[in-house]
């Protein structure tokens, strides 16, 4: 998932949404994939998303959010599938495990879930730029500047963090160290030694943009010192109309 | 303008002077170029200037360094940075903002420029580092020498009378780091803009700057004129940087007897000294 959460330039309807629309809509779409029961109607929000990625310019960056989660979501699935007893059973397996219609059921419907309630977030969060979130956040939800700074710097770091990984990962396969091995133990045995060059970095990246935001001023900034105002547009209105649409479909499906 | 008195600066859990008795006079409009070797302490004395140091990294600091008769250690370096603009070696770690138009807001939203003086703040800084065409681009596509641009349009845009800048060409290609040299020639020249470079290219410094100190293990070796400095080619010999080769040639020549005007710096003055040695 190269790339991801990092800010794709764009000037399509959905580049222009109002941040906190955007974060709003995002937590609605989230919000009717866990009250809806029906696999078809989070399938449905799953294409949605989809569409919106292709909307806003991303569609490669939204397939590659997919398919990252599904393999993600493969563990969930396994582990749900063995450990849900209750229905008819399908399959008998060793040490007896079994695996159930409802077992199964069960598994569909927590991967496609935790698919359409992380993708929306995601892909808005690819469409906004950090500076916009956190100035929006200060000036109409009255989130401390300080605060609304660290989690947009946080977010902002992860691409930044995941580039840092690739490189050592890449340090140590030119070393003859096997980071290509399918054996997914042996590659977690691998990647955690790596958690600490990782983490030495990280804390002077960040060590340095502090002391970088301090010698510009940011301990001087107030909430009125933004220079762009964020209004609300009928555009947003719609958005968020069809998102709230959602969750009543939700309810009812 | 920049006056530094007995700078001396260990910093915590080391056991050794990172910068020591170190005296320093900086003049208002001076282009100066910080050469030594890694450790010599040249970004130490940078943060000592900027006031990181004492205020956000901690350890035994002695002396003083004053700015504009202000010494750093009495102010917050938010204050310090309306005097005095900094740009850091890793760049990446500098941008606060994904675009282009953003990193430079940032700043001038900090200190609460007022909203009619912003898009001329914006505008101006982008010009005259020539990056206009920048403007909405997404940092994370510039390359190495475009986004040493912005980092330093995002500091002129605050107007600061200093300019500091910790190695800006580590990361780029001979022509970027010609192309950055270029420009801050011009915005010293330009602007009357105050700028101190820290830089391990000694050719490019000589080429450009005009004073020259040279550091090795904390201490400030030699300063003065590029002419000057240059003149003592053991002495940065012994600093661990190779003298460029046309002012060593000079200071040869000039050993062996050869009457010549002075040392050469640059490339053409040694062609000129040759002309002149071959047909006079």
């Amino acid at each position: 998932m190269k790339g991801f959460l990092d800010y794709a330039l764009g000037d399509t309807f959905f580049h222009h949404l109002n941040p906190l629309i955007k974060l709003l809509i995002s937590l609605l779409i989230s919000i009717a994939a866990f009250i809806s029961g029906s696999h078809l109607f989070i399938a449905a929000l799953i294409a949605l998303n989809l569409v919106m990625a292709a909307r806003a310019g991303i569609f490669q960056r939204g397939v590659m959010l997919l398919a990252g989660l599904l393999k993600f979501s493969a563990f969930i699935f396994i582990l749900q599938l063995l450990l849900v007893r209750r229905g008819n059973p399908l399959l008998h397996l060793p040490l007896n495990l079994v695996i159930t219609d409802a077992g199964l059921s069960s598994a569909f419907l927590i991967v496609l879930r935790l698919i359409a309630g992380t993708m929306p977030l995601a892909i808005m969060l690819s469409i906004t730029q950090m500076s916009d979130l956190s100035n929006v956040l200060v000036l109409k939800c009255k989130v401390p500047y300080k605060y609304a700074f660290a989690l947009t710097t946080a977010i902002r770091f992860i691409p930044i963090f995941a580039g840092e990984m690739a490189g050592i990962i890449e340090a140590q396969t030119s070393r003859g160290v096997e980071m290509d091995t399918k054996n997914l133990f042996k590659k977690v045995g691998l990647i955690l030694p790596l958690c600490v060059p990782l983490l030495i970095t990280s804390v002077k990246k960040i060590e340095d943009s502090a002391i970088s935001a301090e010698i510009r001023g940011f301990h001087l900034r107030t909430g009125q010192s933004c220079y762009k105002r964020y209004m609300v547009t009928a555009g947003d209105m719609a958005v968020l109309a069809f998102s709230a649409m959602l969750i009543a479909l939700a309810c009812i499906f | 303008m920049i006056t530094i008195e007995g700078l001396t600066f260990q910093y915590k859990n080391s056991n050794r002077n990172a910068v020591e008795d170190v005296h320093l006079s900086i003049r208002g409009g001076d282009f100066l170029g910080i050469i030594g070797e890694s450790g010599a302490g040249k970004t130490t004395l940078i943060r000592a200037i900027n006031g990181i140091i004492p205020h956000h990294l901690p350890g035994d600091y002695y002396g003083s360094v004053q700015i504009d008769g202000e010494d750093t250690f009495d102010v917050t370096p938010s204050a310090i940075s309306l005097k005095v603009g900094t740009v850091f070696q890793d760049i990446d770690s500098q941008m606060i903002a994904s675009v282009v138009e953003d990193e430079i807001l940032f700043g001038l939203e900090n200190y609460s420029i007022p909203r009619d003086e912003i898009e001329a703040r914006l505008s101006g800084a982008l010009d005259a580092v020539g990056i206009s065409q920048l403007r909405y681009r997404n940092i994370s596509h510039l390359s190495g020498g475009q986004k040493q641009k912005v980092a330093i349009a995002a500091i002129i845009a605050l107007r600061p009378k200093i300019l500091l800048l910790d190695e800006p060409t580590s990361e780029l290609d001979p022509q970027s780091s010609l192309a950055i040299f270029r420009l801050l020639k011009e915005l010293n020249e330009k602007h009357g803009l105050t700028i101190i470079v820290v830089e391990q290219k000694i050719m490019l410094l000589s080429e450009f700057v005009k004073e020259l100190a040279v550091m090795k293990g904390g201490r400030l070796l030699l300063h003065g004129s590029v002419r000057n400095v240059l003149k003592n080619t053991e002495q940065i010999g012994k600093s661990g940087i190779n003298c460029p080769r046309v002012a060593t040639l000079s200071n040869r020549l000039t050993e062996l007897g050869v009457k010549l005007d002075g040392v050469c710096v640059t490339l053409d003055e040694a062609c000129s000294m040759a002309r002149r040695l071959m047909y006079d």
